[in-house]
């Protein structure tokens, strides 16, 4: 079980099922596609896959490339946690009614200019592909598949009790704005001064890899992630939002991202959407701990 | 989770024996000789097919290659023995973005230099991070 600390524009209502892993393959229970206005964030724990044939299982729904990724990964640890990765991704697309040609083994992907992945549908004369969205983030203990119906989303996931190797006020001065450099050094406790610290790279994390241009598309330095309207507030506030600016005048930064961050029992989960500007209320987040 | 975006490089599975071969891992500058035999001037020959463990570019200094395997060790908290070489993908060591920008950033500091976002990007190797810290020392005392 876990509890969560939701940080979002507006309420967002978020909906929470788990499930236990089913050895057989065909029990994917299908889904329909998200509403415009729905965040589905699907993760699993690896330490929580302990049979060795059920790994198996899901190494066997990988492409021949993927599969060759998962061999080149150095230990047992971190092949388990690549096949589960591209396992996830998988089986959680496959789950959408999309069409009867789709299933886990048959989706095909690719990467965009600047190398983020998405699916490479299987065009056919009738038919077009749902503009499905998806990111996927990992850690060691944490492997997470966000998705969405017509918005961009990048989504990053952290344990929470991580160490950063480097000074963490250092760090921020290299690759941080000012403003979040001020407020990182506005804590004077260190233990949450290195929980804002990851709050923050979450966040900026998933903006990036909802923007998908790659790290060098929108350096960090270039935007300040801030919750609500004061610069060094309160970072505990619940109802404050979380809003992404540009540090210098230019527009390249907009107000149409909505984020969401989560706070589950030993991660946090930064999750960025483009924000519908119709909608008078914020959208509804659905969280799955479940591959099949 | 491995969000650093680049191209992917396809490297062998054999460990290269940078150890051993350490005067061949420091290839000329110039990947074309012209001869002269008997006053006969030949053409200029292009170093032909090299093995696929060597680059035919300016590789990285072994200590420079050493001293990333270092720092990358460090990171991502291997023990000493591990197997971490000039070929060692980032990814498959298991470094995360948040890990591969510490790295560079202890990079930076070990040695005086600063790396853009774009090059930072396209490091996936020990080996790419050695031979861009080369380049930009030799930028710098330019």
């Amino acid at each position: 079980m876990f509890s969560f600390l939701r940080q979002s524009t507006f309420t967002m209502k978020v909906h929470c099922f788990e499930r236990k892993f089913c050895v057989s393959s065909s029990s994917l229970v299908p889904l329909p596609l998200p509403s415009r206005m729905e965040t589905h964030f699907w993760y699993i724990l690896p330490d929580e896959v302990k049979s060795s044939s059920l790994l198996n299982q899901y190494l066997d729904l990988l492409s021949p490339c993927e599969k060759e990724n998962v061999f080149r990964m150095h230990g047992d640890r971190l092949k388990k946690r690549a096949i589960l990765a591209r396992a996830l991704v998988r089986t959680t697309i496959a789950r959408y009614q999309i069409n009867s040609e789709v299933s886990p083994r048959s989706l095909k992907f690719r990467k965009n200019i600047h190398g983020k992945p998405e699916v490479e549908w299987q065009l056919d004369d009738d038919w077009r592909p749902p503009p499905l969205h998806f990111n996927i983030s990992h850690t060691s203990s944490l492997i997470a598949c966000g998705v969405t119906m017509d918005s961009l989303i990048g989504i990053d996931v952290e344990e929470k009790q991580r160490t950063i190797k480097n000074n963490i006020l250092s760090f921020a001065q290299r690759y941080f704005s000012h403003h979040e450099v001020e407020l990182l050094t506005s804590i004077s406790d260190t233990e949450v001064q290195r929980q804002e610290f990851l709050k923050l790279w979450t966040l900026k994390e998933a903006y990036v890899k909802a923007l998908g241009r790659g790290f060098s598309g929108a350096p960090f330095k270039t935007f300040t992630i801030r919750y609500g309207g004061a610069i060094s507030g309160n970072v505990n506030s619940e109802a404050s939002q979380i809003v992404v600016e540009s540090c210098d005048d230019s527009t390249s930064h907009t107000s149409n991202w909505e984020f969401t961050l989560l706070e589950l029992s030993s991660h946090y989960a930064a999750i960025c959407t483009e924000k519908d500007n119709n909608a008078f209320e914020g959208g509804t987040l659905f969280l799955w701990n479940k591959i099949i | 989770m491995a969000a650093v975006t680049g191209s992917a490089i396809s490297m062998t599975s054999t460990s290269c024996s940078f150890k051993q071969n350490q005067a061949l891992t420091r290839i000329s500058k110039f990947n074309s000789v012209s001869l002269s035999i008997n006053g006969k001037c030949f053409p200029s020959l292009g170093l032909r097919s090299a093995p696929s463990r060597f680059r035919v570019s300016c590789a990285a200094k072994p200590e420079t290659v050493n001293k990333v395997c270092e720092i990358v060790r460090k990171q991502l908290a291997l023990p000493v023995d591990s197997a971490v070489t000039g070929e060692s993908k980032f990814a498959a060591l298991g470094a995360d973005s948040l890990d591969t920008v510490e790295i560079v950033m202890g990079l930076e500091e070990e040695f005086g230099i600063s790396v853009e976002e774009e090059s930072a990007q396209s490091i996936t190797t020990v080996q790419d991070a050695a031979d861009l810290i080369e380049k930009l020392i030799e930028k710098k005392g330019a």
